[in-house]
Parts: C-alpha cells; structure tokens; sequence
C-alpha cells in the first residue's frame, strides 16, 4: 500500500514513515491549539497549513487532512 | 639549477611535508639565511649551507595511501590491503611518481634523515611511508624535528634539539586511522554503489564512512524534526515604559501565556493604568576573556563572524601557518605555554600600526597571564600568533582570519570585564512586568576583541523604589515557538566535536564530502532525498555502521593505539567484525536497496533542475525541461506538458545552469547561474518585465547617448 501523502511504502496508518511522524505530531499538538485558541480541528489544520514555521511534511499531512475529510479519533470520520 | 649540476654526499635529508614548510626550513637553517632552490625532475628541493650539507626536500601531502591487494573496483567485501603510492591507487595522481623518484634519488646520497613533517597524525603518517619507503627502510634511524610554527628561531631552536626517533605511537595511530577509514569507506561505498548500479545500469557514487554516515544522520535528524514541525501558538506582552520622556520596553513577569484569553485579560487589565516600581535589583557580574583558540574554535568564529566555512578557514589558517604568521592551525589545545614567550610576540606585533597602542597596553601590565581553557593536545599549543608581520600583501580573507587571531590572543590576556545588570520590577495594576539594563562598567578584554565581540548596552536613567511611571502602551505580541534551528558548517562541525567523531584535521572535509556527495545543499543545511534515502537504508540494514555510540567507541580506541594502550592489530580485528555481518546484509539486500537507491538518484536529479515555484500559475515548479521536437533545453513549468501552464521561457543551449534558491530581488522570481567556458558566470532572471532589467535598459541608453 502506498502512504496517503506520497508515492512511498506506507507502514503506519496508512502514512510512510515520515509522514506516519508528521501526523503523529499534527495530532498531538492540536489540544494545545484548542485550549489556546478554542478552534475546531478543521480550524486548526487551516491555521498550521497557512503558518510559515509548520515543517514540509506536517503541512502535507494536513492538507491531506484538510482534503479527505478524514477526522481525528474520536470526532468525525 | 638541476640535480645533475650538484656533486653531493653525506649530506642530511631532512623531509618536510609541503614545498612551503621545505623553504623555511632551509632558510632557517641555512648559515646565509639564504637556501638555495633546486630541482629534480621539476620536483623542488632546497639546500641549506652549514657544518654539514642540509637537503630539504618536500612531500606534497600523502604519497602513500591504503588500497586493496587484489585490483578492481567492482567486488566486496574487501579484507586486505597494504600501503602503496598514491599514483597506483588513484586516478590523476601521476606526479606522485615522479615525485617519488625524485625523493628517492636525494635520499640515495644521504646519510642522515630527519622526519620535519607536521607534528600530529598526517604528518607523522607523511614523513614514515617516505622514509620506510621512498627512503628505504630508514624509519628506524630517522630523527624527529618537532616545531608548532615556521619561525627562523623555532625551526634553529627545534633542529638543535632533534628527537631521536619518530614517534611510532602516533604513526601506529595514523597507520590504523588510516586503515580503518579505508575499510569503512570501501566496504560501504561499494556495497551501496553496486546495488544502484546494478539495478539502473548506471554508474553514480554512493559514498558513506565511519564519520561521514553518522554525520549524515545528525542532520536527517535534525531535518525530521523541521519537517514534522507544527507551532504552538503562544503570547506575551510588553509595557511600554515613559521614565523622564524616553521609552523603554518591559516585558510582562510570565514571558509565556498559552492561552488567548488569559493574556487578553492581562492586556485590558492593564490598559490606562500607571506604574509603581516596587523593587530593583542590581547586580554586578564579571565576564571572562575568552580562551584561546583551538582549530574548532576558530573555524566556529569565523563561520559565525565572516560566514567561512569550516574547510575554507582551514585552509586559510594553513597558508598563514606556512607564512609563519601563526602557529600551526590542526590543534585542539586550549592552552598558551609561557615557552612561546608572550612577550616576544606582543612586541613583535607592535611594530604593526593597528596592534601598537593595545600591545603597549598589555606590554605595560606586571604579568601577563592567558585565561586558558581546559582542552590540551599533545603535539601543540593553541593557535596564536606568531609576532611575524606578512611579507606579502594578505587578501582579505587571510588578513581577517590573522587579525581575528591576533586579536583572540591579545583577548586572552585581557582582564574580566566588568558588567552590570539592573532589573526593576514594576507594578501594574497587580500584574509584574521587569524592566531590564545591562551596561559595561569596565571594559577588559573587550577591549581588545572589539571588533568581534559587541556587549549589548540598555542604559537605564535613575529610577527609585517606590517611584510611580506613566505605562504608553500595553502591547499584545502573537507568537510560535520555532522549528530547531537548521545545522550550518559551523554548527556542524561544534556538534561532531561534541559527539567526539572525527578529528580536528578531518571534520570539516567531511561536511564538504556531503555537499559534494549531493547529500545536502546551502548554508543552512538542507538534507536532499538522496541523503535521507541513504541514511534510512544504513539505518534499517545496517545501524551499526551508523551508530554515533560505536562511531565513538572506535575513536577511543585508536585514541589509546597513541597512548600506547591499545594495539592496531585488535583495533583492525574489531573492525573487520563489525563491518562483515553488514556487508553480507547488504549483500543480501542488494536488489532492494539499489531500486531504492536508484530511485533517489532520478529524485535528487529531479530536484536538481528545478528553479522554484512558477510565479504565473504558481501550482507548477520552474525546471529545466527539454522540447520534444528539437531536443533544446528551456525554463518550463511542470504544468507545461499537461497543458495546465504554458509558462516557458529560452535558455542559453551551451554551458550548465544552476538554480540559485533564490529570488530577484527587483521582481521576486526565482533566478539561475549560468556558467560557460570561458565567461564569467552570470545570474539570469527570466522575468522579462524585471524592473532591474528595464533599470539596466535606460542605464544602457543613457551611456550610448
């Protein structure tokens, strides 16, 4: 199966090792984001795609967020 | 004059590792002061005239290197191998024949031997292959001339008190350093570059080694980091301070608020109300003069202060050594010996207009003492200058780089400065915010590091306890926190210093090998698909050979072959231990990693030919693309052949274009370097309403009119 993001081997939820990470990390900073700011998800991932200071490959992994519709654990899916 | 013309016998041989340290030393040497230059074979030799006969001749770095005993490039794993000529084991080294003969024949006719190479692991490997064997086997009688600058009185005073032998400690530490290297090297390199050719059919060099695969890894892990980053936003907030009609800016007792509205409510809090200074702490500190520089010291400073990369001012410093401006550069001691006479040298810099009033300053103290660091080096002191004015005109970067120098070594003599920080604490509305100054009150050795150190000065006007302050402003600030900063060659080489891997001499090549390697590019260095391909496949199929723990071990243990506590033989033997199960794996893997590895190389390729973002549909990437029908290269979007942007632009046909990475600063559009036989290179925007291309136009018509 190829990763969600780019044409690589995909090993973790459906992501490549790399972007398995970025998407590790996207997820996890969100509940900063919300305490700080009270956003929704899709908020937050508009706000780090837009951000200058947001990696390469965390950027990649939210617009394929963003794009998929796909919603973290929890909310919807 | 050549050889032939001179009838000599029974005269020393004294070997020298470059042409330049082979002149000072016979100049020195010689009774006139004046060493005659000689040639064999156009190989340059020099005579010195005193009691007895003195030929100096120089080696030009390595003559001899470590290859294989079977020939062939294209097989590993490879176990064995022995020491042979350069030219033998390498393309393009056909001089080293010559060079050889030519060291060979001068040796014939000489009955003494001294060893003046470079007192430090090259140099000692140096001076004992010629002697072992373009000499023939006169290691064992050779004497050792030991110096840490090419002084006239360091050289007289070194070749009067000649060591009686090599010192075979340090050899026996450069012969398995060397070995080891060689092993790693052709083992992995092979191994990676035959699985990538065997599976495209075409030949690129895929090279790692001991050093160089964990160096990689530093900085993948470091571009991870970046890469999966996303920012936290957070705020703080400043008060805008009005004391006596200047303005002064105090940040709030919490320097971080997380969360929006806590930091909204400080700021309305705040808003319209006065101040009261409730407390104010002075305190005094001393800052110590800096220590002086070793090699990683120094290539730090000068990245940070000149933007020189660790290579280049290694080079610089080693021409200043052979100028016998300053002592020689491959140190990593901290300390100044008072043998090197302080005194001597801060006269001697005196004669120099620029150094005359700070010298006498430091001349005129009663003692003169260095703030030394904690690092030695067994062979040499610091660097420091020699006192020697230059007797040629210094290009810029070899005057910066010798006054930094200087200047560090005046510096380390210097007296603490003294320093003052002020803090009050004011009051707003039950919410701290602290005002902060900070001023020198004696300058010390900044002083005589001016140039290069700038203390920072907040001078605040008297202020009391009690004291009540109008508030201008309240001032919100939106922040993030930043990705890890992106390592530099400088910063690079401080983390390998750090981590203990590599040495002094060899650090900085190997952060130029990555670059070269297409491994990483810029100055804030940025790791390419093909160094993160590589490294990934080291780490999963091999992590011992990436191991920053073992990389570190291994150093240790050819550390002790120079203490003598440790035996090459064992060393070698470890070695060989650790690379066979890899090489096997990688045998094994062989298919895999050369479809992976290949892939990276059509990537790294790719990249290669892109400029940067198309500014007319700014979907697509700029590239250099190639026509269909006439074959002819030009700058296309990547949305050209779906028809999605037309966006194209011509290119020069001859010559290679080289993408910049950055914009034109009259139009912002991303810009090339091309370069052609003969020309200067030129930088090309392809913007044709370019404001600066107008600009130069009417320049143009101007100067015609």
């Amino acid at each position: 199966m190829k990763c969600k993001v780019c044409s690589k081997e995909a090993v973790e939820n459906g992501y490549c090792e790399l972007h398995a990470k970025a998407y590790e990390i996207v997820a996890k900073k969100y509940e900063r984001w919300r305490k700080a700011l009270e956003i929704s998800w899709k908020e937050y991932l508009s706000e780090i795609v837009k951000n200058p200071l947001t990696g390469e490959w965390a950027k990649e992994v939210a617009e394929y967020l963003i794009k998929s519709g796909e919603w973290e654990n929890g909310k919807e899916s | 004059m050549r050889s032939r013309d001179l009838k000599m016998e029974n005269y020393t041989l004294i070997i020298t590792e470059k042409p330049d340290a082979a002149q000072r030393i016979a100049s020195a040497l010689d009774l006139q002061g004046k060493a005659m230059r000689r040639e064999e074979k156009g190989v340059p030799y020099f005579v010195a005239k005193r009691d007895k006969d003195i030929i100096v001749v120089p080696a030009i770095g390595h003559l001899y290197t470590v290859a294989e005993e079977r020939r062939g490039r294209s097989y590993y794993p490879v176990f064995s191998f022995k020491w042979v000529p350069r030219h033998v084991a390498e393309r393009g080294a056909k001089q080293i024949r010559t060079w050889l003969e030519a060291i060979s024949k001068l040796a014939s006719n000489a009955d003494t031997f001294i060893d003046a190479c470079d007192y430090d692991i090259e140099g000692s490997i140096i001076g004992y292959c010629i002697l072992k064997y373009a000499c023939g086997n006169k290691e064992n009688i050779s004497k050792r001339m030991k110096y840490s600058t090419l002084t006239r009185e360091e050289l007289q005073k070194s070749f009067a008190e000649l060591l009686p032998h090599l010192d075979f400690a340090l050899i026996e530490a450069g012969r398995t350093r060397h070995e080891v290297d060689w092993l790693y090297g052709v083992n992995l390199t092979r191994a990676l570059t035959i699985a990538a050719k065997n599976w495209s059919g075409k030949y690129a060099t895929i090279s790692t080694g001991r050093v160089q695969g964990p160096t990689l890894r530093f900085l993948v892990a470091r571009e991870k980091a970046i890469r999966c980053f996303v920012p936290t936003p957070y705020w703080s907030i400043k008060a805008e301070v009005d004391i006596d009609g200047a303005v002064f800016e105090a940040d709030s007792e919490k320097q971080i608020i997380e969360i929006k509205k806590e930091a909204n409510a400080v700021v309305e809090a705040c808003k319209g109300k006065d101040g009261k200074i409730e407390k104010i702490e002075v305190k005094k500190f001393q800052q110590m003069p800096p220590t002086p520089f070793d090699l990683g010291a120094l290539q730090s400073e000068a990245y940070s202060l000149f933007g020189y990369t660790p290579l280049r001012t290694l080079n610089i410093a080693q021409r200043l050594y052979l100028d016998a401006l300053i002592s020689y550069p491959r140190t990593s001691s901290q300390k100044l010996p008072p043998a090197i006479n302080y005194e001597e040298i801060l006269r001697n810099l005196n004669k120099a207009p620029e150094y005359r009033k700070l010298t006498a300053e430091l001349l005129a103290e009663k003692e003169l003492k260095p703030n030394e660091g904690k690092k030695e080096d067994p062979a040499h002191p610091a660097i420091y200058p020699t006192g020697n004015l230059p007797e040629r005109v210094l290009d810029e970067s070899e005057r910066r780089i010798w006054d930094l120098v200087v200047r560090r070594f005046m510096a380390v003599f210097g007296e603490p400065a003294l320093r003052q920080s002020v803090k009050a604490c004011i009051n707003i509305n039950d919410f701290r915010f602290y005002l902060r100054g900070r001023q020198t009150l004696k300058e010390g050795w900044l002083h005589f590091y001016e140039p290069y150190v700038r203390a920072e000065e907040v001078v605040l006007p008297p202020i009391t306890e009690g004291q009540s302050v109008k508030i201008r402003k309240i001032v919100l600030e939106d922040k993030f926190t930043k990705p890890p900063p992106r390592y530099n060659p400088g910063s690079l080489l401080k983390k390998m210093e750090e981590a203990e891997i590599g040495t002094k001499a060899t650090r900085a090549g190997i952060i130029q090998t990555l670059y070269d390697r297409k491994y990483v590019r810029d100055e804030r260095i940025v790791v390419t698909d093909l160094g993160f391909e590589v490294t990934e496949l080291l780490k999963r199929h091999c992590p011992t050979v990436v191991s920053i723990k073992l990389t570190r071990d291994l150093e240790e243990k050819m550390n002790k072959i120079q203490l003598n506590s440790e035996k090459r033989e064992n060393v070698l033997l470890s070695v060989v231990e650790i690379l066979k199960p890899v090489v096997e794996e990688l045998k094994i893997q062989e298919k895999v990693i050369g479809e992976q590895l290949s892939n990276a190389i059509k990537r790294a390729k790719l990249e290669e030919r892109v400029i940067g973002t198309c500014p007319i549909c700014n979907t697509g990437k700029l590239m250099t693309l190639y026509s269909r029908k006439t074959g002819k290269r030009f700058i296309g979007c990547t949305n050209y052949f779906k028809n999605a942007c037309k966006t194209a632009f011509p290119l020069p046909q001859r010559g290679t274009v080289k993408p910049l990475g950055k914009n034109c600063r009259g139009c912002g559009w991303p810009i090339v370097q091309v370069r052609m036989k003969g020309r200067r290179p030129w930088t090309l925007c392809f913007n044709p309403q370019c404001p600066l291309k107008e600009e130069r136009k009417r320049q143009n018509e101007m100067q015609s009119m």
